[in-house]
Formats: C-alpha cells, sequence, structure tokens
C-alpha cells in the first residue's frame, strides 16, 4: 500500500492512493465507447441479487441514458458527498421518492392472455416514470442529436460518504480489497446511507427494512463459486461488447493502473462529489456534427462542456490523449493505449488474483 | 340547612373587629397572614410537590394493565414528561415533533408495567416505501441499577437496556453502550401493546409495555430493585422523519422504589424561602404603618 506520505518521502513513486486501512482497492473501468445500452449487466446484476421481496425496484447495476434524468431520476442532483476535499463535513442528502425509482408496473397481460381483450398490451395505470423512461431521448436538435449510455455500479469509494454517514458503523470499506458493504445484522434501516450517497446506489430493502448495495459480486471474486474459480462481478462477465475492466487500482502492471495513472484516459463520474470513485469512464467519443447539408463539421457532437460536467476537467486530456494515440497507430505506429483499450483477453481484462499469494 | 342560620357567628366576629383599636387590628392581620403563609409552605409540598424528575408507581395486587385502554389504568397518576431534541450528529437532529409524553407506571408482585401517552396527528406504521418512516417510542433503564448510565444510550461501562416499539416492526429490547452500539437482544421478554385513537391534532398514541420484575438474564435491568430506578424516555414522528438520533427525549427520571425519603427536593427549599421572604415582608410593612400611625 502507498500514501501520500510515502510519496513525499521518495520511499515509493506511485500516485496510487487507496483509502487508509485498505490493504488493495478494487477498480472497474468502463469504456462508454463501446456500450450498448443491451442492459445485459443490469439483468445479470438482478437474476443474482435483487429478485427478493422488497428489492424489485433496485438496479444495483443500471445503463441511463446520457443527458439524461437518469436512475433514480434526478439523482446528480439529490445532495450527498462531501463539502470539501478533507472529508470532514458531508453534504446533506435527500432520499429519493418511490416514483424516482420508479415502481413496477402491473400490465393486462391477463385480460389479452386469458379473456380475448382486444386491446394491445399497456401498463394498467400510473404508468408515467420508471428506470430508461427517457431512453435514448438524449439532447440536441436534428442533424446534431447526441446520447451515450452511462452503466453504473456502486463506486466503491475510497471516501465513501455513505460509510460516513452510518450512525451505527453498519456499512464499512473491507479491508482487504476496499469493497464498500452493509452489514445486514447492524442495519436498522435509518437510511442515512441512501441520502448520503452522492450516485444513490445505496437502496433501501422495503421488506427486510435494512439497506442493500452492490458487492462487487465479491463471493465470485473470492471463488466462491461451484467450480471455485474466480470470476469477475457479473455485470462485466456478462457484458457483451465486454467494456468492462477489473482489477485492482493498485496492482501496477494491470491495465486499470495505466489507464486511470499513467495515460490518465479512465476518469471518475462527478469527482466533484469528492468521494473518490473506483469505478472509472474512458468518455465518449461521437462523429462531429453535421451541416443541413449531411456535411461533417469540426465541432463537436457531445458538447465538450457536458462531459466536464460528468467526468471533471480531466476530460479534454484524456480526449486529446486517445485521438493522438488513435492517429498514431492510423499511421502505422505502436500504442500500448490503443491495446489496452482494444484487448479481448479475459486474462488481461480481469485481474482478480495478482495479491491472493499475499 | 336554614340560609338564615350561620350569620350570627360572623356579625359578631366583625362587631368585634370594628371596635378592636387601630394598631391591635394591624398587629391581628399581620399574625393571620404570617399564619397563613407558614402553613402554606409546610403544607404545599406535602400535598403536591413530589421531586420533579420522580415518577410515581402504583402497586396493585392485580393487574389489568396489558392494554393501553384497560380499566387499571384510570386508577394510576400519570406524569407529563417533557420532551426535546437529543444531541445527535445525524442530520436534522434538532428537527423533532413531540414535546410531551405522559407516563403511568404500576407494578405487581411479578410484573412493572409503563404506560406512554403522546399526541401524534398521524399513525405511522408503514416502512415499506423509500421515504417512509414508522413511530417509535422507548423506554432506557439501566443495565446496572446502582448508578445512572449517559444519558445517550450509556456508556461503554455503564450499559442500558432499551424497550423499543415502532409502528413498523414492533417490539424490540435492545442493549446499548453509548450512541451507535444499539443491538437487539435475539428473544424479547418485553410486551409491548400499542393503539392509536382519536382525530386530528387530538389523536394519541398509547403504548404500555410490561415485563417481568426479575432480570430474565445477564445484560437486562433487574426492576426488583430496592433503590430508585432510573428511567428515560424517547418518542419518534415517523411523518416528520424521526429515526435514530432525530428524537424526542426526557432527562433521566427515576421510579422511587426505595419507598424512603426522597431527601430534599428543590421545590420545598423554594417554598420555604419564599413563604420566609413574604413572612419578613408583611412584618416590615405592618411594623411601619403601625409606628406611622402611632405617631400621629
Amino acid at each position: 500500500m502507498s500514501t501520500d506520505q510515502q510519496d513525499e518521502q521518495g520511499e515509493d513513486d506511485t500516485l496510487v492512493n487507496v483509502a487508509d486501512g485498505v490493504d488493495h482497492q478494487v477498480a472497474m473501468v468502463m469504456d462508454l465507447n463501446k456500450c450498448i445500452g443491451c442492459q445485459t449487466c443490469t439483468i445479470a446484476c438482478k437474476n443474482l441479487w435483487t429478485e427478493d421481496g422488497g428489492s424489485e425496484y433496485m438496479y444495483w447495476n443500471n445503463v441511463e441514458t446520457k443527458p439524461g434524468e437518469g436512475y433514480p431520476r434526478g439523482w446528480e442532483d439529490s445532495g450527498g458527498g462531501w463539502e470539501s476535499s478533507e472529508h470532514s463535513d458531508r453534504s446533506p442528502g435527500e432520499i429519493p421518492d418511490e416514483e424516482d425509482y420508479g415502481r413496477a408496473w402491473e400490465f393486462n397481460h391477463e385480460e389479452i392472455m386469458y379473456e380475448g381483450s382486444d386491446e394491445p398490451l399497456r401498463p394498467r395505470d400510473g404508468a408515467e416514470w420508471g428506470p430508461n423512461w427517457d431512453e435514448d431521448q438524449g439532447a440536441g436538435e436534428y442533424p446534431n442529436s447526441y446520447y451515450f449510455y452511462l452503466p453504473r455500479i456502486c463506486n466503491h469509494c475510497t471516501h465513501p460518504s455513505c460509510v460516513e454517514a452510518c450512525p451505527r458503523s453498519a456499512l464499512y470499506k473491507r479491508q482487504e480489497d476496499g469493497i464498500v458493504l452493509v452489514d445486514q445484522d447492524r442495519c436498522r434501516g435509518y437510511r442515512y446511507c441512501v441520502e448520503g450517497c452522492p450516485y444513490k446506489k445505496v437502496y433501501y430493502n422495503t421488506v427486510s427494512k435494512k439497506s442493500e448495495k452492490c458487492i462487487f459480486c465479491y463471493p465470485r471474486i473470492e471463488g466462491e463459486g461451484p467450480e471455485g474459480e474466480t470470476f469477475a462481478p457479473a455485470c462485466a462477465e456478462e457484458c457483451p461488447p465486454q467494456l468492462r475492466l477489473v482489477g485492482f487500482l493498485d496492482d501496477e502492471e494491470g491495465p486499470i493502473h495505466k489507464l486511470v495513472n499513467e495515460y490518465e484516459v479512465a476518469l471518475p463520474l462527478h469527482p466533484e462529489f469528492r468521494t473518490q470513485p473506483n469505478v472509472y469512464y474512458i468518455p465518449p467519443f461521437a462523429p462531429g456534427q453535421h451541416t443541413e447539408g449531411g456535411e461533417t463539421v469540426d465541432i463537436d457532437r457531445i458538447p465538450r462542456q457536458y462531459l466536464r460536467e460528468l467526468f471533471g476537467d480531466g476530460v479534454d486530456e484524456a480526449l486529446d490523449t486517445i485521438d493522438a494515440h488513435r492517429q498514431r497507430v492510423r499511421q502505422g505506429g505502436d500504442s500500448e493505449l490503443m491495446e489496452l483499450l482494444q484487448d479481448k483477453n479475459p486474462a488481461k481484462q480481469y485481474r482478480l488474483e495478482v495479491f491472493d499469494d499475499e | 340547612m336554614p340560609a338564615s342560620g350561620p350569620s350570627w357567628p360572623r356579625r359578631s366576629v366583625l362587631r368585634g373587629w370594628s371596635t378592636m383599636p387601630d394598631h391591635r387590628r394591624t398587629i391581628t392581620l399581620t399574625a393571620v397572614l404570617a399564619g397563613l403563609i407558614v402553613v402554606s409552605t409546610v403544607a404545599a409540598p406535602m400535598v403536591s410537590a413530589r421531586p420533579a424528575h420522580e415518577i410515581p408507581v402504583s402497586e396493585v395486587s392485580t393487574a389489568d394493565l396489558a392494554e393501553p385502554d384497560a380499566d387499571g389504568w384510570a386508577e394510576v397518576p400519570a406524569s407529563d414528561v417533557p420532551l426535546s431534541s437529543a444531541p445527535s450528529s445525524v442530520p436534522n437532529a434538532d428537527d423533532t415533533s413531540i414535546e410531551t409524553v405522559d407516563v403511568q407506571a404500576a407494578r405487581t408482585d411479578q410484573r412493572l408495567y409503563v404506560r406512554l401517552e403522546w399526541q401524534d396527528a398521524t399513525r405511522d406504521t408503514n416502512a415499506s416505501t423509500p421515504r417512509q418512516f414508522a413511530d417509535a417510542v422507548a423506554v432506557q433503564f439501566p443495565v446496572n441499577t446502582s448508578s445512572r448510565p449517559p444519558i445517550a444510550m450509556g456508556g461503554p461501562d455503564n450499559r442500558v437496556n432499551v424497550w423499543y416499539w415502532s409502528g413498523s416492526t414492533g417490539t424490540q429490547e435492545l442493549l446499548a453502550g453509548g450512541a451507535g452500539s444499539t443491538t437487539p437482544f435475539q428473544n424479547p421478554t418485553v410486551q409491548a401493546n400499542a393503539s392509536h385513537s382519536g382525530t386530528g391534532g387530538n389523536a394519541t398514541w398509547t403504548v404500555v409495555y410490561s415485563r417481568q420484575l426479575d432480570a430474565p438474564s445477564e445484560n437486562r435491568t433487574d426492576l426488583r430493585t430496592d433503590g430508585d430506578l432510573d428511567v428515560a424516555f424517547a418518542v419518534w414522528n415517523g411523518s416528520n422523519g424521526e429515526r435514530s438520533g432525530q428524537k424526542a427525549v426526557s432527562e433521566w427520571h427515576y421510579y422511587p422504589f426505595s419507598g424512603g425519603p426522597q431527601g430534599p427536593p428543590y421545590e420545598t427549599l423554594l417554598w420555604t424561602l419564599a413563604g420566609i421572604a413574604i413572612v419578613a415582608v408583611v412584618g416590615v410593612t405592618s411594623f411601619g404603618i403601625y409606628r406611622t400611625r402611632g405617631a400621629e
């Protein structure tokens, strides 16, 4: 483990900064240029973890269209996180309303299937919002409309404000890999974690009356499956375009460390919340804008300012770096960065056993 | 009794009063006033004032007390216990809405019954959507009755037993050794029955707790104690988002199980001081008047 202090003393020249008391930090990089919005990750997660009573409305993994309201609706403006990088004062947050998550709709299957109704298949009533209600809507005017997909899980932050929010220490960041978990024996359903997470990735189970969240599929990465093999989280393994890299932030030989710390092309979502997420995104590229005549012009289709709002000011340099490496490869040169972003070898894509011998 | 009957003695008293010389009238008035004040000084605390933090416990032989509306409660005196926001680090800790709880207590030779009643217009018994919180109430006792733990959930060396009832989860028996350490007992030995009655601003919750006097296990308060038993109360209004440390709480009170004299309560002290002061003022004034008239 390395710290800022060690950096200052010159004992360790890495920039990897994991949380105090944590040995290693799991991390994920998602390449937004590969996401097709198929929701296979969402369903893989749901089938594994949130099918029981009280968790119907939860999507520990969701994919939302950006620009868009997201899931739960308006989460980016719901508060939470830290007031400053001192991590001493939390920003107050709000618990999203049931309607903002979206309720499970009832459909008229019965009437159509068994009672001979001629009505179209549709929700019975109250279908006014839901996850992905604004899917593919995006922003901009034809011919320059734009959108992209944003898959989201818990960021297993280095400074998790959900952990700090719990008056009972029911949430904790576990020592071996920095995964943030809710101790179901300690939780009393107060929901300070739900309001305190700026990403709204802690959920209240309406039956158990306790909070739940993404567990980074820790039984899979611990090899608890039938074959005793280690697997990456289901959302990553099941992804058709394989857009996720999974490993440890402090594994300096791994692709995540290189993308995040060396090339600085993988960026946290909303760094201004100051929780220091450990899920990173390769920002999206889009074709240039079109004139009414259909001619491509050299103007960003996705406004750069919008990307800065999502991924911070580092997005300009990240996009420039990727662009430069693309040009290099186009001109016949080599680029480790392009190799990393195109790698299809699971042994490199998922590096979860590098610290097993410790 | 005939209406004219008792008129004669009054007349004779008045006649006597009117024939009395002025200075003697003043002295008599002073003496009567002083006498009244002394009597009230001594009698008032005996009649009404019990120590401010004492909550009387009725000793009853048979108990019809388990239900909030049980007849037995009509004979049990009630104490108005003021509540205020608990000091806590949770958000909105100072935003609480319940200001007082009526407490009654009764003890048979087997069980202690505690009845709590407070005004709450909304009956919040559902916590089945993300924003819903349930109404709740709690009674806190020291585990070790010989010393008084820190009021906020006790301390690591001085734990508290909490009887907790919530509209959504029912009854729990808790052990705590400081804020954030609250842990439920696996097999609760406390019973609670609750009812919400009335409408609008006058609607009230009533919850009756009971438990056997003997401590059912380690870490549970022995209610058969001979000493005074410290007790504190907390109420949560679910529709105001109250939960955890966002709660209305009392100070420590006590059930006077020791039965002995309760030490000098401050009300008696205040009454005595006030009495002496009034006697002195009346005396000095009367003396002044007497001197003035005598000089004429």
